[in-house]
């Protein structure tokens, strides 16, 4: 277990290091303008382009300009040059917006994704399973935006049920907290209900056709053991490892949602600061996300070699 | 069988139809028996004959939704067909328990052996505690003979051997002391020497317990060891049925007449084949291949698989040697390092007096003409997507042998030598049966007049009538184009019938070699002598006397 | 009516640029396994670990706005090659994992033995055998991209960072009618029913498809599965 965690942390700085440099690549190289002009932002004097240029070292090499921009953004003095803020106090302050929308919607989707697909397997072929399976490929099909924009409309605008945004403590007012989630929660969710609830039909329905379910009944098992534990067990290890990375990909921030219900999160800090072309805050939000997923990805395999013991850690679930 | 006893299972006119695309497909066309108590009844048939299928309808496990079944089933007083959820629940397992072909894929993977064993024990018994029923479980293993049954019962089904595996099935399937064990197939997936050990104990139930047991199998030999009662089964109907001894001896059925004479018997010597005296084709010394196995990042190479470890052997010039040798013991990685498709580790081969042991690919590629391999699944060896023709061609096109039409010419011509015709031509794999299948793969060897022909387990994956067809014409193909053949297989009985000589490996080594004859009738080597004793002889009376001499 | 053009025409040409990249470096990785494969599915991996929308935003952003300068290679911003280009490189550790899978399994059968036994080089292998019988798999994960690649694009368009004036998108559409979702909202809507419209017909299409080619294939749903939605897996 050492060995593997070891293994793995190497790996996870390695892969990070290269999110890194591509980010590095991506701003301030391939482009074609000036970095310290862009970095400026809209309302830039000369004097202040002059001084990120120094600042970030942009008249130097490009390695040593790399290593100034890590050096930067680690000791956490990065300032968004248009918002005039720092850019790592933002982002934590993004957490409990975006981990509230994350964890809110994803208890969503697991629910009804799993539902869906159990319901689905276990009467396939019937009208349930029919109609099931046009809301799941209906929910892949459906922008996000398309959805946040249309129960906006319906519910908020129109008849005022919901409220259309903003962000409140869960500590303030549970209530209220909730209340400004409903929506988003439901849109971010209704995309991934129809994948997971897919994956898991084809899941049981390989698994009921497995030998071991033949042995399990042939012992005289009821056919709701057989469902449950021997089904089931098998049919869930994917939707875990699955789940896993969705949700730490998911961690970094979703823009859309978080723009169009205006959510103050990580996902909306990005959005302002793409429209407002504000670079160091997209830089650290980069990392921040890369860093989630990297994790999410190592923790996947830990999951999956415990859930299914044929697999030695080490192994890759994917 | 004494008059008058009350039969255990009884089952009458069954029929089972699949629906299909081309139509009703009837899987079981009519079948009658019964099963005394005590009794081994062995119901006997080639692939696609119904007898999976009739065994896995008396429990009602049939599985397709789409299948019609009429008849009748009773177990005692109680009718199985059609019965109730609850009826059925409480017969499986408890009185009439089932075993199945692949061990592997019949436990659950994520569960341990001794939890799913404790699992069919509750589900019957719920009064049973769970520390009870793990005890149970340890005492089951131990008495079917898995060692150290105290630790094993905790192992996952991946951790234990193929033999272990069964015999944990096994276990399971005993935990409620039912009346009757249905067995599919048991021994299919496992070697011989562990075949033979599963063969004994599933005799051993039998007598001690007075168990009766409906073994499904295709292997004649089989059935010999172990059955009372025989059923022969073809296309769906029982053909012959009898008492061993009558159906073996005296069969009234042309089917099982033509079944039973295309067996291919260790002890019987093929027709003496004409000394040959010639030079080596062949001279493999020390061959040796290595796998080695990484024990983690910060840890060097721990310990290598020893695949091959040390082979030598000659090879002459029209002669064919056999290569014996059980699941495991290198004669796979055997076969591709002489061919050159794996690397190996260290050692020589020598073709023609030419060294092609480590040749890069390049400088091997004109040798390939000279070698070619048959192997053994006819499914996986042809590309799926390629038509039979174009799958012979291929050969020559890549060696730039012919091209367009005479491409065409010369395909058909060797699928003709097969013993195909010009219909087959473009039909795809999967519109060929097994027997014909193998043709091909053997016309794809032939296609540029090779020397050596490598066949890696040829008929293993055949039915036992078109077996002996595939080896005749292997024979026929080699006294036509003087071909030399290393004929490798786990059945040595298939090996004396074709081989000269006869190569026994175990564990990477030869540990004998010598004349088919003097290998099978006076084995110097103790393992050949355990391959040889667990060979199942499909005649009862040998098997008898077989019994007869160990248990004294 | 014209911004759907833009949109099927991205679409189609990223899913195929994925495709085409996912299939080369998946039977490459999958074939010479060893360092081949490492190398290959590191750098895989580095791409899967950038959450997908934000990669795309942030290409999107750095290209779209000043143009692609490599060499001799020149692309205005508002060329519609860089979204094709920025959405197809963006998906194509989802497919090529998949694909490497595939092929890592198939390497094993005999058949391909046989083809290596007549002198086949492992070009003619890997072109010859085992892509003859990837073709399903691909025909599949292609519908699937192109649907994806669809949604991503609306996405990146309604964000601004996608197509540039002065050409059009239903996503750019979308983004424009947004400020007017109280007064307008059939500005909004409208353009966005149509991408989940096609993006729905394009879906049921490939489930068509993928039963009729292969209906026993396991593949399926992982394939949907893996192919991360732009909000989902997405930052």
């Amino acid at each position: 277990m050492g060995r593997f965690v070891v293994r793995r942390l190497a790996g996870m700085v390695a892969v990070l290091f290269a999110v890194s440099v591509l980010t590095f690549l991506i701003f301030n190289v391939i482009p074609s303008s000036d970095p310290a002009q862009r970095m400026a932002g809209k309302n830039a004097t000369p004097r202040l382009v002059a001084n990120i240029t120094e600042e970030w070292g942009f008249d130097e090499s490009l390695p040593q300009q790399y290593l100034t921009m890590m050096e930067k953004i680690f000791s956490g003095e990065v300032i968004s040059y248009e918002g005039r803020e720092d850019v790592d106090e933002r982002i934590l302050e993004g957490v409990g917006p975006t981990f509230s929308l994350c964890i809110g919607a994803a208890v969503l989707w697991m629910f009804f994704g799993i539902l869906f697909g159990y319901l689905s397997a276990t009467r396939a072929g019937g009208l349930l399973d029919r109609v099931l399976t046009i809301v799941a490929v209906a929910g892949i099909s459906m922008p996000v935006f398309l959805i946040g924009e249309v129960l906006l409309v319906y519910l908020t605008y129109k008849t005022g049920i919901l409220p259309s945004g903003g962000y409140v403590e869960l500590a303030e007012s549970p209530l209220e907290w909730g209340e400004h989630l409903v929506l988003p929660w439901v849109t971010l969710a209704i995309v991934y209900v129809g994948i997971y609830s897919r994956v898991l039909r084809s899941n049981m329905l390989d698994a009921m056709n497995e030998d071991y379910v033949r042995t399990a009944r042939a012992k005289g098992l009821s056919e709701r053991r057989v469902m449950s534990r021997h089904v089931m067990r098998n049919s869930l290890v994917p939707i875990v490892t699955l789940f896993g990375l969705d949700f730490g990909a998911l961690l970094g921030g979703a823009i859309v949602v978080e723009a169009i219900f205006s959510l103050n999160g990580i996902g909306e800090y990005a959005y302002i600061s793409l429209i407002n072309t504000d670079l160091p805050p997209i830089m650290a939000i980069t990392l921040f996300g890369a860093f989630f997923v990297v994790l999410f990805n190592a923790l996947v395999d830990i999951a999956y070699a415990y859930l299914d013991p044929r697999v030695k850690l080490g192994e890759s679930a994917r | 069988m004494s008059g008058g006893a009350q039969a255990l299972l009884s089952v009458r006119d069954l029929r089972v139809g699949f629906a299909t695309e081309g139509g009703t497909v009837r899987a079981v066309d009519g079948v009658s028996f019964e099963l005394a108590p005590g009794e081994v009844l062995a119901i006997v048939g080639e692939s696609g004959s119904g007898k999976s299928v009739t065994a896995q309808t008396i429990l009602g496990l049939t599985g397709s939704s789409n299948a019609r079944i009429e008849g009748s089933v009773r177990l005692g007083e109680t009718e199985l067909l059609g019965a109730g959820e609850a009826t059925l629940r409480g017969v499986r397992g408890d009185r009439v328990a089932m075993i199945f072909q692949d061990p592997m894929t019949s436990f659950n993977p994520v569960y341990r052996v001794g939890a799913q064993i404790v699992e069919a024990i509750r589900a019957h018994r719920g009064e049973v505690s769970k520390q009870e029923a793990r005890q149970r479980a340890i005492e089951l293993l131990d008495s079917v003979g898995i060692p150290d049954a105290g630790r094993r019962v905790d192992s996952y089904p991946h951790e234990l051997s193929g033999g272990q595996r069964q015999r944990a099935m096994i276990a399971m399937a005993l935990t409620l002391e039912p009346e009757v064990l249905i067995a599919d197939e048991p021994t299919t997936a496992l070697d011989v020497t562990v075949q033979a050990q599963i063969l004994r104990l599933l005799g051993r139930l039998n007598r001690e317990r007075g168990l009766a047991t409906i073994l499904i199998t295709h292997d004649f030999g089989v059935v010999a060891e172990v059955a009372d009662r025989v059923l022969v089964m073809h296309e769906g109907r029982i053909v012959e049925r009898g008492s061993l001894d009558d159906v073996f001896y005296s069969p009234t059925d042309p089917y099982t007449r033509g079944l039973l004479d295309a067996i291919v018997r260790l002890d019987q010597a093929p027709p003496l084949r004409a000394a040959r005296e010639s030079e080596n084709l062949l001279e493999v010394r020390d061959l040796v291949k290595h796998y080695p196995v990484r024990g983690g990042l910060l840890r060097r190479d721990s310990h290598s698989v020893r695949a091959v470890d040390g082979v030598g052997f000659d090879l002459r010039h029209g002669e064919t040697l056999g290569l014996v040798g059980e699941s495991g013991s290198g004669k796979s990685t055997l076969c591709r390092a002489l061919l050159g498709l794996i690397e190996p580790t260290s050692g020589s081969v020598r073709f023609e007096g030419r060294e092609i042991a480590g040749l890069s690919r390049r400088r091997m590629r004109p040798l390939r003409r000279e070698m070619q391999m048959v192997f053994q699944d006819p499914y996986a060896s042809l590309n799926p997507r390629r038509r039979a023709g174009q799958i012979v061609a291929e050969p020559l096109r890549l060696q730039g042998e012919a091209r367009g039409g005479e491409l065409r010419g010369r395909a058909l011509e060797l699928l003709g030598r097969v013993g195909l015709g010009p219909e087959h031509y473009d039909r795809f794999p999967h519109e060929l049966s097994g027997g014909q299948r193998q043709r091909v793969g053997i016309a794809r060897a032939l296609a540029l007049r090779p020397k050596l022909i490598v066949a890696d387990e040829p008929v293993s994956a055949l039915d036992v009538s078109i077996r002996a067809q595939i080896l005749d014409l292997l024979a026929e193909l080699q006294e036509d184009f003087g071909l030399t053949y290393l004929f490798v297989a786990h059945d040595i009985g298939v090996v004396r019938h074709v081989s000269d000589r006869i190569a026994v490996m175990h564990e990477g080594r030869i540990v004998e070699i010598g004349p088919a004859d003097e290998v099978c009738e006076r084995p110097r080597d103790a393992y050949t002598e355990e391959l040889l004793a667990a060979v199942p002889v499909p005649d009862p009376r040998l098997a008898r006397e077989r019994h007869n001499v160990e248990s004294e | 009516m014209y911004g759907g053009r833009t949109s099927l025409l991205i679409g189609f040409a990223a899913a195929l640029l994925t495709t085409l990249l996912a299939t080369v470096l998946g039977l490459l990785a999958g074939y010479f396994r060893g360092w081949t494969d490492a190398v290959i599915s590191r750098a895989l991996d580095v791409v899967w670990a950038f959450p997908v929308t934000l990669l795309a935003i942030a290409l999107g952003l750095a290209l779209a706005v000043g143009g692609l300068s490599i060499g001799p290679l020149h692309l205005s911003g508002s060329s519609l090659w860089i979204p094709i280009l920025i959405i197809g490189t963006v998906y194509v550790p989802y497919m090529a994992r998949p694909i490497r899978g595939e092929v890592l399994s198939l390497r094993e059968k005999e058949f391909v033995e046989a083809a290596e036994a007549q002198g086949a080089g492992p070009l003619r292998v890997m072109f010859g055998e085992l892509l003859p019988n990837l073709w399903s798999t691909i025909i599949v994960f292609f519908t699937l991209g192109v649907a994806n690649s669809m949604l991503l694009e609306a996405m990146l368009s309604f964000l601004g960072v996608g197509v540039q004036a002065p050409e059009t998108s239903w996503g750019t559409m979308v983004g424009s009618g947004f400020q007017l979702i109280t007064s307008a909202p059939q500005l909004s809507l409208i353009p966005g029913a149509m991408i989940l419209l096609t993006v729905l017909s394009v879906n049921v299409f490939g489930d068509g498809l993928r039963d009729a080619l292969d209906p026993h294939s396991k593949l399926r749903l992982e394939v949907h599965a893996g192919m991360p939605e732009p909000e989902g897996t997405a930052v």
